[in-house]
């Protein structure tokens, strides 16, 4: 009976306080991971929204933008995304560091039975990647001067995507964002428990089908504006 | 057919030999010959330690018990593959016909900080053990043998139950596993119990202590690779995983 009364004291303990537990335990760890990463993918279905507005010209675009600006709740979202954005890295890449040491010595030769996916051996690669695109992008559009920006987002945005580097690099991190999510979304659902024969296989479509739509649709711009000289 | 089985093959094996759990370890070159093809693995294993011992060198250590793939006690990764290159089998049921004269196969132990090296081949699985110790059990008193249909278990429960329960931990799951984490193990475990009546009084209970049991052994996260599926000789399915990721959840957030 010692275990049963050692358990009822527990919540005393940190380490047995249940919101500690959510955030330190493996599992817990996992699902946060998993419900900011779907919190994310929902901003980036918003966010593509939006910016699509730049193939309807420079008026619908700017004055979208402008409405976003100036919409009261706009810090509230940011403040929100920033915190997504801390909790998913901060967690999933404690979870990296704490697989690596699960395995101190590795195998000579590791060849596995086919479970593995591109998406998901690359995980933490992919998400670096887009942790570096995504510092990048904020400092070019998100920080770029306040007199620029209100002037004409349209013009700046298409200005950067000419610059054939710059707009290389978008698609090569778009690309690691879609492969990141085409483990990502599917395997979320997992984490939080929800998997079921007759569902399952649709939501790896769903997954896939997003990741690609994602990929495709914020690729599209740089494609556009930058390598067809749309908008001359 | 009788021709075939006459002709034996000859190998070359890459052993992972280690002398103790701290000594460094190395793979070493063997050539074992006169194999059947109708031997399995281990046996294989046998006449390549017989032609050791004849030459007064040290027999390689590895696990094994039963031989025919209900105790758990193989292992080995074979050429980088849990239990070998089959699917639902352990490296006991794998047979020398996979292979033919000439092959080069190579062979580490399981590996994972919480399964340490104890010699050559052999590796601790007992914190698999101290994990089911934690709450792999049912400690109601059951008495003595009731009517059958005295606590009715629909059908599908008692299969998936069954099928969860189907575990012989193996570790195979670790072992392949990129992240050398232990949840299909666990999942099985707690799965067999909450699926049933008798497992309920100890639910929350005993999802939050294998949890804890199970990241204090130095276990890796679940990042859904899904290798431990396709490793498991007894094709026990991640989709326990989501479940006792639900067991978890349910009790962190609804248990006293
Ligand atoms: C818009 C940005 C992002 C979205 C929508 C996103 C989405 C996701 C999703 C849905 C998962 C799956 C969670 C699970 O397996 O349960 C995931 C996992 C992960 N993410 Fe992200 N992520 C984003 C950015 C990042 C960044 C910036 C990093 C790192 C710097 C990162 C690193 C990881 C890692 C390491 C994992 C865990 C790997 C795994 O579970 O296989 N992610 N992400
Ligand atoms: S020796 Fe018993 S399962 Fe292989």
């Amino acid at each position: 009976m010692q275990a049963t009364e050692t358990e009822e004291k527990a919540c005393c303990r940190p380490a047995d306080c249940r919101l500690v537990m959510l955030l330190e335990s493996s599992i817990g760890k996992k699902i946060m991971v998993a419900l900011a990463g779907l919190f994310l993918s929902f901003f980036l279905l918003v966010h593509l929204a939006g910016n699509l507005f730049m193939f309807s010209g420079a008026g619908a675009f700017n004055h979208y933008a402008s409405a976003l600006a100036h919409n009261e709740l706009l810090p509230v979202a940011e403040i929100g995304l920033v915190v997504l954005f801390l909790v998913h890295i901060a967690l999933a890449t404690r979870a990296w560091f704490i697989n690596r040491a699960a395995r101190p010595v590795g195998y000579q030769v590791y060849a596995g039975k086919g479970g593995r996916t591109a998406g998901s051996r690359s995980m933490a690669v992919t998400g670096a990647l887009v942790l570096v695109f995504l510092l990048v992008h904020l400092k070019t559009f998100r920080f770029a001067p306040a007199a620029v920006r209100e002037a004409d987002l349209f013009a700046l945005v298409v200005r950067r995507f000419r610059s054939p580097w710059y707009s290389a690099f978008y698609v090569l991190a778009l690309g690691g964002l879609g492969l990141h999510l085409s483990h990502g979304v599917q395997s979320a659902f997992q984490t939080l428990g929800l998997n079921h024969p007759r569902y399952t296989p649709l939501i790896k479509k769903l997954g896939l089908a997003f990741a690609v739509l994602i990929a495709l649709g914020f690729m599209s711009m740089p494609i556009y504006f930058g390598f067809l000289g749309g908008a001359k | 057919m009788a021709d075939k089985n006459e002709q034996t093959m000859n190998l070359t094996l890459k052993v992972w030999r280690q002398k103790g759990p701290q000594e460094p370890g190395r793979l070493v070159e063997y050539k074992v010959t006169g194999v059947s093809p109708d031997m399995s693995f281990l046996e294989m294993l046998d006449v390549l330690n017989e032609q050791l011992v004849s030459r007064g060198e040290d027999a390689v250590a590895f696990d094994h018990d039963c031989r025919e793939g209900i105790c758990g006690m193989c292992s080995l990764m074979i050429d980088g593959r849990a239990h070998g290159p089959d699917s639902a089998a352990t490296t006991c049921q794998l047979h020398m016909r996979r292979y033919k004269d000439g092959d080069t196969v190579v062979i580490e132990p399981f590996r994972a900080k919480g399964f340490p090296v104890v010699k050559d081949l052999v590796v601790d699985r007992s914190a698999f053990d101290r994990i089911m110790m934690a709450g792999g059990f049912v400690s109601v008193g059951t008495g003595a043998a009731c009517d059958a249909n005295s606590i009715l278990v629909p059908k599908e429960k008692a299969d998936k139950a069954m099928d969860a329960a189907a575990c012989i931990g193996c570790g195979a799951c670790v072992a392949a596993c990129p992240n050398a984490a232990a949840m299909l193990f666990v999942a099985a475990k707690v799965s067999q119990y909450a699926l049933l009546p008798q497992g309920q009084a100890e639910r929350d209970r005993r999802a939050l202590a294998m949890r804890k049991a199970m990241d204090a052994e130095g276990f890796g996260h679940c990042t859904n690779e899904y290798e431990c599926e396709a490793a498991c000789p007894k094709e026990i399915k991640v989709s326990n995983i989501a479940r006792l990721n639900r067991e978890f959840l349910r009790a962190a957030v609804s248990a006293d």
